[in-house]
């Protein structure tokens, strides 16, 4: 049917310039919000595949619209000739027999009106599989295969802990036999201890069936842990993707270092320079015209006349950007989003602080010093947007004005999306980060 | 599910056949003692005559309906005639056609009790068999609904509202038994029917026409012009609750009173809840337009001033062939049912709103169960016992509302009995010796709404044992009277 007959290892579900926004149809004419803004990859039929990123990314709804929870806005998601997105009535029925979800919250995946048994059974309910007393004993074998046991079926979700609710969401999401199944971040909720007899679960489950999974966490040492290959996603996008070793030893996307410093080092003597990104992703409803992650990009390329500029002031001088940004962005006040960005716990009251904070202790060389002292003068003059725009002009590069292209990173078409892999450029990095 | 249950279910009865035998015995005493009308059920309601002559075979059918018939003549427990209360007293001879020769009073109060007793019986017989289904025959040693009944265990309010709420249920359907007289020939038609009684002056037994008897009953103020609670009247009659100023009797007036005020309630209750929830849960399932058009339309008719309405419509629809039938009852269920859903549609559309966001809703759609069943299997069962609540309450409200119409001379057409045209005919006598015509009512209104109050605020607390307080802004969204 869908995907049935591929062999293990080839592609079975592959997604191009897959997109999905909110909000578009609403009454109300805002911007859309750009949940997942054109991903593109192949799921391999018996792999796990993981999709990290910080909370708010879009993994979720990447997850939902895979399996159909959410519709696309464009692109496909193609399982063997069928473009998913497109499926309606009965196909789209047959399809949903083949992808499953495991939800997060097992307080929530669980209405606890009914019993377990009726739970599990509600799929095979819906697609009328069999009689309805192979269907019983069907659910008895799933309990059973989930690590419950036969005598749960007449009992209530409340009679249970945390880590046996999940077990009853994968028997329910198994129930079909489905091929692909999307775990929204399975663990998250659980204790630790209970974490590893889950994924241990999971684990197995996959070996015996031939499951293939996208797992969705934002804890990046069970991805570690259980991913064959990992995705990274920053604002709707995929920033890298590649084997989850490669990935983690060698990442290569500027953002992956990022997302990879943040994990606490094991061993403190180790080469343990953080980089810290400064601000918040900007709006989903407005993303960067150029690279998604430009605004934090700690290895941003600068404009080749600015080469030589000391890395201290350069810094300092993508800081202001990002001040004016994150102050245009919403509506809190200027003092409030500045002390946050620059961890400075002094009070700014007016633009010209912000300014002396920055710029008090660096010399600037005469060219950047006429270019910030003209967007100060718009600042002054409340004009902020102009501002921005003459601070674009005059420090922009490319990773500002073009979306970066994947490049192929390493020998197992692992791909990144960062415009330093382009030859005229250095690869990212450690030694660009400005440490502070 | 209900598959599931009903094989083993089967299975269960047979290996431990003996709560359930009981259970059933007990049911098989209670309608040995009300066979007969059991039997003039169905008699009545199934149509034999069509059924027979599609048989062939007549002679048998015709023997068997002719025992059916018979079988329906058997006299019941809770019949009128079996225990008489209307005769009249021959000096030196003690009463006559009473029961056993007892007072009027006297049996009248053994039949009421009677009634009582077998309807709470019913009722504990029905409880008995759930505690034994859940004991001896259900599959799951918990749910959640043992937790809501435990808590409902120890609420003597909520406990108190319920017994009122279902003494009151027993009064209306019980009418035509409690009434010390009947509403045909008390009240509809009291010319057309006659009664004996021993006329003093003549020294003989007398007949004379209830209507006639009646004028000599009437309760005006006093000065011998009334006829009090708990009083015989000169014709031996019993009032329990006195006459009306008509010289018709209260009590009788009251229970079929009940019954008009309970078909009403009802039928409006189903009316507006039923399309309430199915509001609720079609706008807290697909969100958006859907729901803010209902937000809208709801909106609107909550805007109306609801008793102008109320009076405004059954005054206008008052000619019409609507109004005509169950005497106008219809017309104001529906007319409350109208106006009223919007209440009991903000009360459930909250909870509705919280359980759509359950990803156990997400759940059903990823493996495609059709919307409508995932609206009954995954939303409703959490906002039914939160329209319960509201209903309850409103049910409070529509009483006082449909009393409050007739008080006004609107709503049910007279001669039905009504509560608000008892208080309303009462209200010159309030401060006579004729108190009792519209302090009666007007006190039942009163406990019964409360009851049902009681009753909400205890299925509340069963439900959703958080909240607390709140029943405030509850109560004012009962019926607006
Ligand atoms: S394209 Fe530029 S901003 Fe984006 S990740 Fe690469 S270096 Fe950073």
């Amino acid at each position: 049917m869908f995907g049935d007959d591929v062999d293990e290892g080839d592609v079975l579900v592959s997604l191009c310039d897959l997109k999905t926004y909110y909000g578009e149809d609403s009454l109300l004419s805002d911007d859309p919000v750009k949940a997942v803004d054109g991903v593109s990859f192949d799921i391999h039929k018996g792999e796990t595949l993981g999709l990290v990123g910080e909370s708010g990314c879009g993994k979720t709804t990447l997850g939902r619209t895979l399996i159909q929870l959410e519709d696309a806005t464009a692109g496909e998601v193609r399982i063997g000739d069928t473009d998913v997105t497109t499926l309606t009535g009965d196909d789209l029925q047959r399809w949903r027999r083949n992808s499953q979800m495991v939800f997060q919250d097992p307080e929530s995946s669980l209405n606890d009106r009914m019993t377990v048994g009726a739970i599990i059974r509600e799929p095979l309910d819906v697609h009328d599989w069999k009689t309805p007393r192979e269907r019983r004993a069907r659910v008895r074998e799933l309990l059973d295969t989930v690590g419950l046991s036969e005598e749960h079926y007449y009992r209530y979700p409340h009679q249970f802990s945390g880590g046996q609710r999940q077990r009853v969401g994968i028997a329910r999401a198994l129930a079909l036999e489905p091929e692909f199944v999307v775990l929204d971040e399975p663990v998250s909720a659980l204790d630790v201890s209970v974490q590893a007899q889950i994924l241990n679960l999971l684990n197995r489950l996959q070996d015996e069936f031939g499951l293939t999974y996208l797992f969705i966490a934002h804890d990046l040492s069970v991805v570690r842990h259980i991913c064959d290959r990992v995705a990274v996603m920053y604002l709707g996008n995929v920033m890298e993707l590649g084997p989850t070793e490669r990935l983690f030893q060698q990442p290569q996307n500027p953002y992956t270092h990022a997302l990879l410093s943040a994990i606490p080092e094991p061993d403190p003597t180790a080469d343990s320079d953080r980089i810290t990104l400064t601000g918040s992703p900007p709006s989903p409803r407005d993303p960067p015209a150029g690279c998604p992650f430009a605004t934090r990009c700690p290895m941003k390329i600068r404009p080749p006349e600015y080469d030589s500029v000391d890395t201290e002031v350069w810094a300092r001088v993508e800081m202001l950007r990002e001040v004016l940004r994150e102050r245009s962005n919403a509506d809190r006040s200027l003092t409030e989003r500045a002390r946050e960005i620059l961890g400075l716990s002094s009070r700014f009251s007016s633009a010209d602080e912000v300014h002396d904070e920055l710029f008090a202790d660096v010399t600037l060389p005469a060219a950047v010093e006429d270019h910030i002292e003209e967007a100060m003068d718009h600042v002054r003059n409340d004009n902020e947007t102009r501002a921005r725009a003459q601070l674009r002009e005059a420090f922009g590069s490319v990773c500002d004005e073009e979306r970066p292209k994947s490049h192929v990173v390493d020998d197992e078409s692992g791909t990144s999306r960062c415009h330093r892999h382009r030859d005229e450029h250095d690869e990212p990095s450690r030694s660009q980060v400005v440490s502070e | 599910m209900a598959t599931t249950v009903e094989t083993t279910f089967r299975e269960r009865l047979t290996r431990q056949p003996g709560p359930a035998t009981k259970w059933l015995g007990v049911l098989l005493v209670l309608v040995a003692l009300q066979f007969g009308a059991v039997m003039q059920t169905i008699m009545s309601t199934v149509p034999w005559g069509t059924i027979g002559g599609a048989l062939p075979a007549t002679a048998p059918w015709a023997a068997l309906a002719g025992v059916g018939d018979a079988l329906a003549d058997l006299p019941t427990l809770l019949a009128r005639d079996v225990i008489p209360n209307q005769g009249y007293q021959v000096p030196g001879e003690g009463w006559q056609g009473t029961f056993m020769g007892l007072s009027p009073a006297a049996a009248w109060g053994i039949r009421v009790s009677l009634v009582y007793l077998y309807s709470f019986g019913f009722v504990g017989w029905l409880g008995y068999g759930y505690l034994v289904f859940r004991r001896h025959y259900r599959a799951a040693d918990w749910t959640p609904y043992d937790d809501m009944l435990g808590r409902l265990d120890g609420h003597r309010w909520g406990q108190f509202g319920l017994v009122v709420v279902l003494m009151f249920i027993v009064m209306a359907l019980f009418a035509p038994t409690l009434g010390p007289t009947t509403v045909q020939s008390n009240i509809a038609e009291p010319f057309s029917h006659e009664l004996q009684y021993f006329d003093e002056n003549a020294g003989e037994v007398t007949t004379i026409l209830v209507g006639e008897a009646n004028l000599q009953s009437v309760s005006k103020g006093g000065g011998g012009r009334n006829v009090g609670p708990m009083q015989y009247d000169r014709y031996d009659r019993f009032h329990p609750f006195g006459t009306l100023p008509s010289g018709k009797d209260l009590f009788t007036f009251m229970v079929a009173g009940a019954r008009v005020s309970l078909f009403i309630g009802l039928l409006y209750i189903s009316l507006a809840a039923g399309l309430a929830v199915v509001l609720a849960l079609v706008t807290a399932y697909y969100k958006g337009l859907a729901d803010l058009t209902v937000v809208i339309a709801g909106d609107s008719v909550q805007a109306l001033p609801q008793l102008l309405v109320l009076i405004l419509l059954s005054f206008v629809l008052s000619d019409t062939w609507i109004a005509g039938i169950y005497n106008g009852g219809l017309l104001l269920a529906l007319i409350f049912a109208i106006t009223g859903w919007p209440y009991l549609w903000r009360a459930v559309r909250g909870p509705a709103l919280q359980v759509s966001n359950e990803e156990w809703i997400d759940a059903a759609k990823s493996f495609g169960q059709r919307p409508v069943t995932t609206m009954r299997k995954h939303m409703l069962p959490y906002v039914v016992g939160y329209l319960l609540i509201y209903a309850s309450l409103s049910l409070g409200g529509a009483i006082i509302g449909v009393a409050g119409l007739s008080f006004l001379g609107l709503g049910v057409n007279p001669p039905t009995p009504e509560w608000g045209r008892a208080v309303s005919a009462g209200q010159p006598y309030v401060a006579t010796a004729s108190w009792h015509i519209s302090l009666i009512p007007g006190i039942m209104v009163v406990i019964i709404v409360t009851a049902f109050n009681a009753l909400g605020d205890g299925i509340r607390d069963a439900v959703d044992p958080q909240s607390e307080a709140g029943s405030n802004e509850v109560a004012a969204g009962g019926g607006g009277a």
